[in-house]
């Protein structure tokens, strides 16, 4: 477990000196530029606006970091070859997969945690320099705790993200990896639709497929809570669990694919 | 005594061709044993098999057949890494990264104490000669100095048994001559060395046995001393003064001439030729003899000759293999 | 355990599926637990077309088609509810005006509108003036479409009644290129008689030739309720010349042993018709398929 552990340190200070947290800086300036932008817009819309933009935001930045970092996790090692030196070192292969997937994870979580600060920090500011008989108007708080729940299941869908990533890094060269990951990550999102297949089409045959297909698909429809957190509907505590047990099952099996996969290869 | 390194009919085959079908042999069917306390060359040209043998012994790929052990344990297995090194060949590691960190982050994982970590870092680059640089990022290292932060990672565990892959590369000779140092220093603290190279004189310097491979395949292994007979081949005649006349009428006597500064030549002379004789006559022409030596056969006539002998075999062995299939 | 001779051991890949098979039987509990209501709203969580054409970016046809295709499995889901809530097909409208806005030139998505928003629940969402919005919007991108005039006044007639609007939407429906001829002659029916099934049959049965399934099948069942229309007729003259005791109730029973039918009589869709115990009007049951009957004169 020590060499998981400091491989994964490896990988965050190598996010660190590859200047990711720059990416930070240009959400609190979007964050805080809008912010002051909207206040001038309609009354009420402002604060709504604010937290679809920063959940949304938050969940682009980490999308493009888990991306483009996880495509190149190990690819780059091999690729450049310094994974030679480092194999013949006490550390296997599968620890070699872990901790290059924990490290990334790491980098996100941090930048996750920021951008959740700078978010509730811009939301209270807006808070406090509002009326009290405004206030009252509005569905939810500003500050809303309710959020973290959107921006947990956010953290949850970019660790999944990270986790295909990393699957297809073992084995594919990275331009093919971005573009695969990235088709899973749109069709995820339209599983959705492909659940309710079979209640309008006659074929019995098309509606199987469809319902096997949203089974197989990672499922990243059910981790966008955005809309109801901000609107404040209730989101059971059920469905977070399961949607978290979900994720983790998923990443699990992608892990052990990997792992399997990349300790079979000659690394020629 | 059971062997440092014990090889055991091991072969690679890859896979050529879009239909792979036809496989390509990089290593067929070696079987060395390599005994604790040696240093062992591991010698032939460039595409022999020599990188592809030692990426075996690391796990780095997979055998067609064969096995192999370190240290009485299969390869790859997690234990023994603690107590070996290795370096690649043309290593790369990680450019974001200083020399001092990259040590310290392969030192983590061997599991040393902080206080170990960097008294050992600190020794190592000392001894192999990187002194402020440690603290600059790898990006900014010359080739030679990265070969010298790879010799480091492999001393990092004060390794049993060290496997180096064409250690010399990048350096210059004051370099190559560090190193040669270095490994004759491992010898005398009890150590194997396992090196492969392309460069015989390193091995005539340094090893106490050599095996040879050309082709995928092993064409000699031995004692140094029992591979090159020492055959005298011929004499090497150093002389000064001498006229342009005398060296027309000797020059039919010899098999080469070279010259170096004006009036001072190299004759080399066959056993055939009276070499005495020839030499009394020079000297009489007022001549004056600089050095006389015998000629023996090198490693590299020795390695030059069981190379082609390889070559040819090759061509009716891989007549057979196809026939086989 | 041996260790394999390549990688790790093939247990590792087992494993796998087993975690995978994890997480699809976590997603079908939590999908089994969770009302679908929590999806409904997210589904229109943009309702404004224009903010979704920009989000899309450039790919304003495919996110039609999508909204198409959910317009449908709506319509379909409240179509197929049994839990016994009202469903009013209330997200058909703006799924269909999204997937509209999005691609104008979706025909299908004006047809379904035209037919499914203007039919009386529960065949439909029972707004035919949120039909007649969508058609104008598709007339105001493709003037030339006959078959949107032709709706539009189809819905007129049928839904809200106005045979003189009715008329004249025929009318321009006839002046649009190649519109079918007989569009004209329906027009002048319309000013003349009046809403009349001869008339209505005439549309239905142009419909029948429809390339599209529903829209066939809507034409069929059009067909069979005028049909039902007739049949009640008939079905009330016999039932008045039967003699009946004032104070009983009606029934086909007393109308079977007077000898004037020789069943319970089944309307087109072979449900039985039901008698009106007090009045003794004929009318289709209302667990038949033709339920809501249209009304018209004769």
């Amino acid at each position: 477990m020590r060499a998981v552990r400091y491989v994964a340190i490896n990988v965050f200070r190598e996010s660190i000196r590859d200047r990711v947290p720059y990416n930070l800086v240009l959400f609190a300036v979007l964050l805080i530029g809008s912010s002051y932008l909207l206040g001038q817009l309609t009354a009420g819309q402002d604060v709504k606006i604010i937290k679809d933009l920063g959940l949304a935001a938050t969940s682009v930045f980490g999308l493009f970091i888990a991306i483009f970092i996880g495509i190149g996790l190990v690819s780059k090692e091999v690729e450049k070859r310094s994974i030679y030196a480092l194999l013949s070192k006490p550390v296997s292969r599968s620890q070699f997969i872990a901790g290059k997937y924990s490290g990334l994870v790491l980098t996100l979580a941090v930048n996750v945690a920021v951008m959740t600060v700078a978010l509730y920090a811009v939301l209270a500011y807006m808070s406090w320099t509002e009326s009290a008989q405004f206030k009252a108007g509005w569905e939810r708080p500003a500050a809303d705790p309710a959020l973290l729940k959107a921006l947990l299941l956010i953290f949850l869908e970019l660790m999944l993200v990270t986790a295909i990533a990393v699957f297809f890094s073992t084995f594919s060269s990275p331009i093919l990896s971005a573009a695969m990951t990235f088709g899973l990550y749109v069709a995820g999102h339209f599983n959705a639709d492909l659940r309710n297949f079979d209640k309008v089409v006659d074929s019995k045959s098309a509606a199987t497929l469809a319902r096997v297909v949203y089974h197989v698909l990672p499922d990243f429809a059910a981790f966008d809570i955005k809309t109801q957190v901000v609107h404040g509907i209730p989101v059971p505590a059920m469905y977070l669990g399961a949607t978290i047990g979900y994720g983790l099952a998923y990443i699990g099996a992608l892990l052990l694919v990997a792992t399997f996969i990349f300790s079979r290869r000659d690394f020629k | 005594m059971s062997p440092a390194i014990d090889i055991d009919n091991l072969a690679k085959d890859y896979a050529v061709g879009f239909w792979r079908r036809r496989p390509y042999r990089a290593l067929d069917r070696l079987t060395l044993t390599i005994e604790p306390g040696e240093v062992f060359g591991f010698l032939g040209p460039n595409g022999a098999g020599k990188t592809t043998t030692l990426k075996l012994l690391m796990q780095l790929i997979y055998p067609t057949s064969g096995r192999a052990t370190i240290l009485g344990r299969p390869v790859g297995d997690l234990a023994v890494r603690q107590r070996i090194g290795y370096l690649p060949e043309n290593p790369s590691f990680y450019e974001y990264l200083t020399a001092e960190e990259l040590l310290t982050y392969f030192a983590q994982l061997f599991g040393f104490s902080p206080a170990d970590r960097r008294k050992r870092i600190a020794t190592l680059l000392d001894r192999v000669g990187i002194g402020r640089e440690r603290r600059f990022q790898l990006r900014r290292f010359s080739k030679g100095m990265v070969q010298r932060v790879g010799i480091a990672q492999a001393l990092l565990n004060d390794p049993e048994v060290i496997f180096l892959d064409e250690p010399m590369s990048g350096l210059d000779p004051l370099g190559r001559r560090d190193v040669r140092a270095l490994i004759l220093e491992l010898r005398d603290q009890g150590r194997t060395v396992f090196f492969s190279s392309h460069i015989l004189a390193d091995a005539e310097a340094l090893c106490s046995r050599v095996a040879v491979v050309a082709a995928g395949r092993l064409a000699a292994q031995g004692r140094l001393a029992d591979l090159t007979e020492f055959t005298v081949r011929g004499w090497e005649l150093v002389v000064a003064n001498l006229s342009a006349a005398a060296l027309e009428r000797v020059r039919p006597a010899t098999s080469r001439v070279i010259e170096i500064s004006p009036g001072r030549y190299s004759l080399e002379l066959s056993l055939a030729q009276p070499a005495d004789r020839i030499l009394a006559e020079l000297v009489a022409t007022g001549a004056s003899v600089v050095s006389l030596n015998p000629l023996r056969e090198t490693l590299e006539d020795f390695f030059v000759q069981r190379v082609n002998a390889v070559g040819q075999g090759s061509r009716t062995e891989h007549e057979a293999v196809d026939a086989r299939r | 355990m041996t260790q394999p001779a390549r990688g790790v051991h093939p247990l590792v890949a087992v494993a796998a599926a087993a975690f995978l098979g994890l997480a699809i039987l976590l997603q079908v509990v939590r999908d089994r637990s969770v009302p679908a209501d929590v999806f409904v709203q997210r589904l229109l969580y943009v309702r404004s077309p224009q903010v979704l054409d920009r989000v899309v970016l450039g790919f304003d046809a495919l996110a039609a088609d999508v909204y198409w295709i959910r317009a449908i499995q709506h319509y379909g889901g409240d179509r197929l509810d049994v839990s016994g809530r009202v469903r009013k097909y209330q997200l058909l409208y703006p799924l269909l005006d999204i997937a509209t806005s999005l691609d104008p030139y979706f025909n299908i998505a004006y047809r379904f509108g035209a037919i499914f928003l203007s039919e009386a629940y529960p065949g439909g969402a029972g707004r035919p003036d949120l039909a007649v919005n969508l058609l104008r919007k598709g007339i105001a991108t493709q003037p030339g479409k006959w078959e949107y005039y032709h709706d539009i006044a189809f819905i007129n007639y049928w839904q809200l009644r106005d045979t003189q609007a009715a008329a004249e939407w025929f009318r321009r429906a006839a002046q649009q290129p190649n519109a079918p001829n007989w569009l004209m002659p329906v027009a002048a029916a319309m000013l003349t008689e009046g809403a009349d099934r001869t008339s209505a049959r005439f549309i239905w049965r142009q419909m029948l030739d429809a390339d599209q399934e529903w829209l066939r099948n809507r034409a069929q069942r059009g067909l069979q309720q005028i049909d039902g229309l007739d049949q009640i007729d008939q079905l009330e003259q016999i039932v008045a010349s039967v003699p009946h005791r004032s104070g009983e109730p009606y029934s086909w029973l007393e109308v079977i042993r007077a000898g004037r039918l020789r069943g319970i009589p089944l309307d087109p869709s072979r449900t039985p018709y039901v008698i009106d115990p007090q009045t003794g009007r004929v009318s289709v049951s209302d667990q038949s398929a033709l339920f809501p009957m249209p009304e018209t004169k004769k």
